[in-house]
């Protein structure tokens, strides 16, 4: 329930506002962020099921071709996952990269489906590749607030924080040599 | 890590998800599907929220839309600054363009009039300095001796006669032109045959004098002066018989007087002249203009 409306409010907010908000010839692109970021802390299981929906809502929505944004969100979203599941990243910064990963495979992928579905033969120009770097770049800054949002709204769901196990897991080192606060030598 | 049943489940979690979208997209391009109707209700049912959305984001779209205009317009001025400095330029040399082709083809068509003297052998030339003084003396073009030209040969521009060489040097040429306080040819009115010399009025390139015309012969104002070509036993004028040099604009009757005084304005616009062309040689008698 909270992804499904963590996923409505981004879609909404991406199609009624930020997708017309330009920047520097880009625009923010909320969709990627906010299923790399369900992804990044629930797994890959979850992150391909929250692109796929993502994905459904976004070209329903926006009265694009079905199937497409699908596509490749969930790939997107099983990337992510794999990439927590087999790292367990626990580095405050890495949404980051993360981030700017999802938003580049985003911005590639689904320009190469709908190029490939819907455009046909036409050519590309270079605003369209401008347009793209500077969306990676909006993304990317925008990356690690989006990404604590998003844990903020999941964490009741998650079976096991992974920022939290990390930190449970570190905090013997603090201690002294005896599993003991206060006894540091 | 994982074990086998999680490994598959994952994957195959994957697939369907993958299969799913294919689905989708095929169902997308069957004409008659059920998606259309599907996504049109959807889209009804979430425009409200779309445009509340629309409506809450619009500071923050338009905070941005000035940010990125601001930017633009600093683009867009230098952009506009280039091009406007590149048509200024291709104005400049349209218009030079213009003049120029406008003036050769002064002297084309002056070649071409009734009674201009054939055979003279035009060397077409630009003018490369004008005189610094305000007297509109001399000029200099970019012919010289290699050329043909040589000194006291005449000289025309568009519309009529300009001066004579008086300096030629290897490659450039100095004219003096008909305006200079120097300057006097021989001339008459046509077609009543009235001579005289023409002499500058000084300072008024538009104004040139025809004095020394007797009272016997009336002139009237409109009447064409062109060169006389006069010629004796001991003297020759330099300018051969026929070039047009003005039209008459005002005749001074003084009873005191013993000559009238015509006064003339030039075919040629002295002031501005960025073509000449120099008559290498002169031409023997010809008919066009009436005797004398």
């Amino acid at each position: 329930m909270r992804v499904g409306l963590l996923l409505l409010g981004a879609v909404v907010i991406q199609l009624s506002g930020l997708g017309q908000l330009r920047v520097l010839g880009g625009h923010f692109d909320l969709t990627p962020l906010v299923v790399g970021g369900v992804a990044y802390y629930a797994g890959s299981v979850p992150g391909a099921a929250t692109g796929f929906a993502a994905g459904f809502l976004l070209d329903l929505l926006a009265a694009q071709t079905m199937g497409a944004s699908s596509l490749v969100l969930c790939a997107i979203g099983y990337g992510v996952g794999r990439f927590r599941e087999l790292r367990d990243p626990s580095h405050g910064l890495l949404p980051i990269p993360v981030g700017a990963a999802a938003a580049v495979g985003w911005v590639l992928a689904f320009g190469a489906v709908s190029f490939m579905l819907d455009v046909g033969t036409a050519s590309v120009s270079g605003l369209v590749f401008r347009e793209m770097v500077v969306t990676v770049v909006l993304d990317t800054l925008i990356a690690l607030p989006l990404f604590g949002l998003v844990r903020r709204v999941i964490r009741p769901s998650l079976a096991v924080d992974p920022l939290e196990r990390n930190r449970r897991r570190q905090s013997p080192r603090e201690s002294g040599p005896l599993g003991l606060r206060g006894m540091e030598v | 890590m994982f074990d086998r049943k999680t490994i598959r489940r994952r994957r195959a979690a994957l697939v369907a998800f993958v299969a799913a979208s294919m689905v989708l997209i095929t169902m997308s391009f069957s004409s008659g599907g059920p998606l259309g109707a599907i996504q049109r209700g959807a889209q009804d049912v979430v425009a409200p929220i779309e445009t509340g959305a629309n409506r809450a984001l619009k500071p923050v779209r338009d905070l941005f839309g000035w940010l990125g205009d601001t930017f633009d317009a600093k683009d867009d001025n230098e952009q506009l600054r280039d091009e406007v400095a590149g048509l200024r330029k291709e104005l400049a040399t349209r218009q030079t363009a213009r003049r120029d082709a406008d003036q050769l083809r002064g002297l084309v068509g002056l070649r071409r009039t009734d009674g201009f003297p054939g055979a003279t052998n035009p060397v077409a030339a630009r003018v490369i300095a004008r005189s610094p003084t305000v007297w509109y003396s001399s000029i200099r073009v970019d012919k010289g001796r290699s050329d043909g030209i040589r000194p006291d040969q005449p000289v025309i521009a568009a519309g009529g006669l300009a001066g004579k060489v008086t300096q030629v040097s290897g490659g450039s040429a100095q004219v003096t032109l008909i305006t200079d306080s120097s300057s006097a040819v021989s001339a008459q009115v046509v077609p009543n045959g009235a001579n005289g010399i023409i002499k500058p009025e000084v300072g008024k390139p538009d104004d040139l004098l025809l004095d020394f015309v007797q009272k016997g012969r009336r002139v009237r104002r409109g009447g064409t002066v062109v060169t006389s070509g006069f010629a004796s036993d001991e003297v020759k004028s330099i300018f051969p018989r026929g070039i047009p040099v003005g039209r008459v604009s005002r005749v001074d009757l003084d009873e005191v007087e013993l000559y009238q005084r015509v006064h003339l304005k030039p075919f040629a616009d002295l002031r501005r002249i960025d073509f000449v062309q120099v008559l290498t040689k002169r031409p023997g008698a010809r008919a066009g203009v009436p005797s004398p």
